[in-house]
């Protein structure tokens, strides 16, 4: 076995049983779960509530049976008159609601009265239904024939894109750009968990070899280069391997929980996005775990011992930081000039460009641009640090980032 | 087979570790590297193991540069204690046997024979970082040798050690000797070096004060030192002609002198044709040769 596959074999297997990989593999799993699982856990622990008892006192000619239809939220009885008994019931706690609903003017007006206020998404879900039973109620005032009421309950805006911008492949379609958005907030997410993970793995590793002194031992048989590629590639390796796993576990969740809702959900948001997307999301989430790995890499090897890691990982990890939020601002609207800028630097557009790519109308430029200032500062970042590896891996000094590198520059040159 | 060094320089931008060093060792000898500390040996070493570049001058193993042989030849034992603090014994020593090119089934031989002769026979499956100080000294000993070298270089093997486990190791390192190892090692313990080398390199600052055989270095300073034992005060010793030093031990007074030619008329003056009970004359130890080279008379540790 060459060297560089003994010292990778040696660091993937050490890692792969250590507690930290393990434990994340699984706070995935179970991220994962309760997500598949959501409507059961919830049932879990609303299961046991009752419905909500709502009295309806329609004081009003017209016929509102029809809107209020019970739930397992709520049950409502229709058709009540007397006021002061159903008032006594809510005290009383054997009713939750009142809903009392009255003409004023031609409008309708309608009262709650409760006595412990409702749950706020009941009290929401009422008020939703009221509003729709003021508009019934003023259509039916009108005395419409049931075909024109229906004509004007139904009214609808049917609204189309065109996209005259001819660089802008085709133009995507509502559905396309939520899926879009919604894939690239999950690439998003999953790029900023597995940088977290793997950026301070690289970096303690690197930096436990160094502090426990095994580094000399190491260099002596192995060129730092060699020791170098060896692990970003044992570490990429695992990360595949975690990704691996949480492929293999939404699979198996998606083909045989719940009948296969989630694969045929699944099925329909890959359908709505092109296969250009996926490559460029794949790409994006891959270069941008090497460019994080090479750079802690490079971290590692300049402090002195283990417990000076988590200082030089801050600088990375604020990036990152500020990547996730300024992908996160994009939910809400992904065409804003800071996403723009954010989705060029090399640093954070894995997470930002596959939302633009995906929920936005971008030309082929954009991302292809964006995607090769990524792997020119990748080549870059690994040039440099592969020659400032061999100077800093063997340099113990105190200090911060920025001193450590003069004091690196300082003794070997 | 033969380690050499030429006008080995190593500048730094404001200092000189190593100023135009040069020395040979052939093969199977023992060679030690004496200085204090910052005199240059850790940076010899790594220039020698090419972790660190020269800045100027050659080194060479059996007529090629260092960073052109196939690494695994040499061994390397670092002054700082380093081994992974998580990994078994046994693992380690695997491991560091297969990263320098030897296949499991000859380890296993080797470190069964080095993990018995060390006594770390009940620690093997044990973590590294559960050792005690001198047990990981002694695993990391072997890792730096489990895959025979021909050249093998160990920074202040002996620091740390108990006495018996100083033996153990002087025992070891003759036996790698005899197996022909070529053997480069540093020290501040003149005892030690005394007892185990040919040859040596006295170093102070970075630059040689003496490369040679250990007995040429002795017999440089020549048999001046001269323990008595005496009614006569340090006064009347100092004034004696030819003593340059008098320093009163526990059971002996010793003297050191200008130069050997005097210990006759010392003698003479001091017995005054009478029983004198000790009047020993030999060469300096190693320790008092260092001391007056590097011109401290403390020795940092």
């Amino acid at each position: 076995m060459s060297k560089f596959n003994l010292l990778m074999k040696q660091l993937y297997t050490s890692k792969i049983k250590s507690k930290s990989f393990v434990v994340m593999t699984v706070i995935y799993i179970l991220g994962m779960s309760v997500a598949v699982f959501w409507s059961d856990i919830k049932e879990l622990f609303t299961g046991d509530d009752q419905a909500q008892q709502i009295a309806i006192v329609n004081e009003t000619t017209a016929d509102l049976s029809g809107l209020f239809v019970s739930n397992s939220d709520m049950e409502f009885i229709q058709n009540k008159s007397n006021i002061s008994e159903l008032e006594k019931k809510v005290k009383d706690e054997k009713l939750d609601a009142i809903v009392k609903i009255t003409d004023q003017n031609g409008q309708l007006h309608a009262e709650i009265a409760t006595f412990t206020p409702l749950k706020l998404n009941d009290q929401g879900a009422i008020n939703s239904i009221l509003q729709l039973a003021g508009q019934n109620y003023a259509v039916q005032q009108l005395s419409l024939t049931p075909d024109q009421a229906a004509l004007i309950m139904d009214a609808k805006t049917i609204i189309t894109d065109k996209n005259l911008n001819t660089e802008s492949a085709g133009g995507k379609s509502e559905e396309e750009k939520q899926s879009g958005q919604f894939v690239s907030y999950a690439v998003g997410i999953l790029i900023y968990f597995f940088i977290s993970t793997f950026l301070s793995m690289i970096t303690t590793e690197i930096a436990t070899e160094k502090g426990s002194r095994a580094m000399e031992m190491l260099l002596v048989s192995v060129k730092p280069a060699t020791h170098f590629k060896a692990k970003i590639a044992g570490v990429l390796l695992l990360a595949l391997t975690q990704m691996g796993i949480i492929i293999v576990v939404f699979l198996i969740y998606a083909k045989f929980a719940k009948n296969g809702v989630i694969w045929d959900m699944a099925a329909s948001i890959v359908s709505e996005l092109s296969i250009g997307y996926v490559i460029y999301a794949v790409l994006f989430l891959l270069l941008t775990i090497i460019l994080y790995l090479i750079v802690g890499a490079l971290f590692g090897s300049l402090v002195s011992k283990v417990e000076e890691a988590g200082q030089v990982l801050m600088p990375a990890m604020m990036i990152t930081l500020i990547g996730f939020y300024v992908m996160l601002s994009g939910m809400g609207n992904p065409d804003t000039l800071i996403i723009k800028v954010f989705s060029y630097i090399p640093f954070t557009s894995g997470m930002i460009m596959p939302m633009r790519i995906g929920a936005t109308d971008i030309g082929v430029t954009v991302p292809l641009l964006s995607l090769g200032i990524l792997i020119a500062t990748i080549i870059v970042a690994y040039l440099f640090s592969i020659s400032f590896y061999k100077r800093s891996v063997l340099t113990y000094s105190t200090g911060g980032v920025i001193q450590k590198i003069k004091t690196v520059l300082k003794v070997t040159t | 087979m033969t380690l050499q060094l030429e006008r080995v320089t190593k500048k730094y931008k404001d200092f000189t570790a190593v100023d135009n060093l040069n020395f040979k060792i052939e093969k199977g000898e023992i060679f030690g590297l004496i200085g204090q500390n910052g005199a240059g040996k850790t940076t010899t070493f790594r220039m020698i193991l090419d972790l660190q570049e020269t800045t100027a001058g050659t080194i060479t193993w059996d007529g090629k540069p260092v960073n052109a042989i196939n690494r695994d030849v040499l061994g390397y034992l670092p002054e700082e204690r380093g081994i992974f603090p998580t990994m078994k014994v046994e693992d380690q020593l695997y491991f560091f046997g297969e990263l320098r090119g030897m296949k499991k089934s000859e380890l296993k031989k080797e470190i069964d024979y080095w993990i018995s002769r060390f006594e770390l026979e009940d620690r093997r499956k044990d973590k590294a970082e559960t050792l005690s100080k001198g047990n990981q000294q002694k695993v990391q000993l072997i890792a730096s040798f489990i895959h025979k070298p021909q050249f093998l270089i160990l920074d202040e093997p002996f620091s740390g050690l108990d006495p018996v486990n100083k033996d153990l190791l002087k025992d070891a390192i003759l036996h790698l000797k005899e197996q022909g190892t070529t053997i480069l090692f540093s020290s501040h313990q003149m005892d030690n070096v005394e007892e185990l080398c040919d040859h040596l390199c006295l170093l102070k600052r970075g630059v040689s004060l003496f490369s040679g055989s250990l007995l040429d270095l002795k017999k440089q300073y020549g048999k001046t030192r001269l323990a008595v034992r005496t009614e006569w005060s340090t006064t009347q010793l100092l004034a004696l002609e030819g003593v340059k030093d008098v320093r009163v031990e526990k059971e002996q007074t010793v003297l050191t002198l200008e130069d050997e030619s005097y210990a006759q008329s010392i003698f003479e003056k001091l017995s005054n044709g009478k029983y004198i009970e000790k009047f020993s004359l030999d060469y300096l130890s190693l320790d008092e040769i260092f001391k007056d080279k590097v011109g401290g008379n403390v020795v940092e540790v």
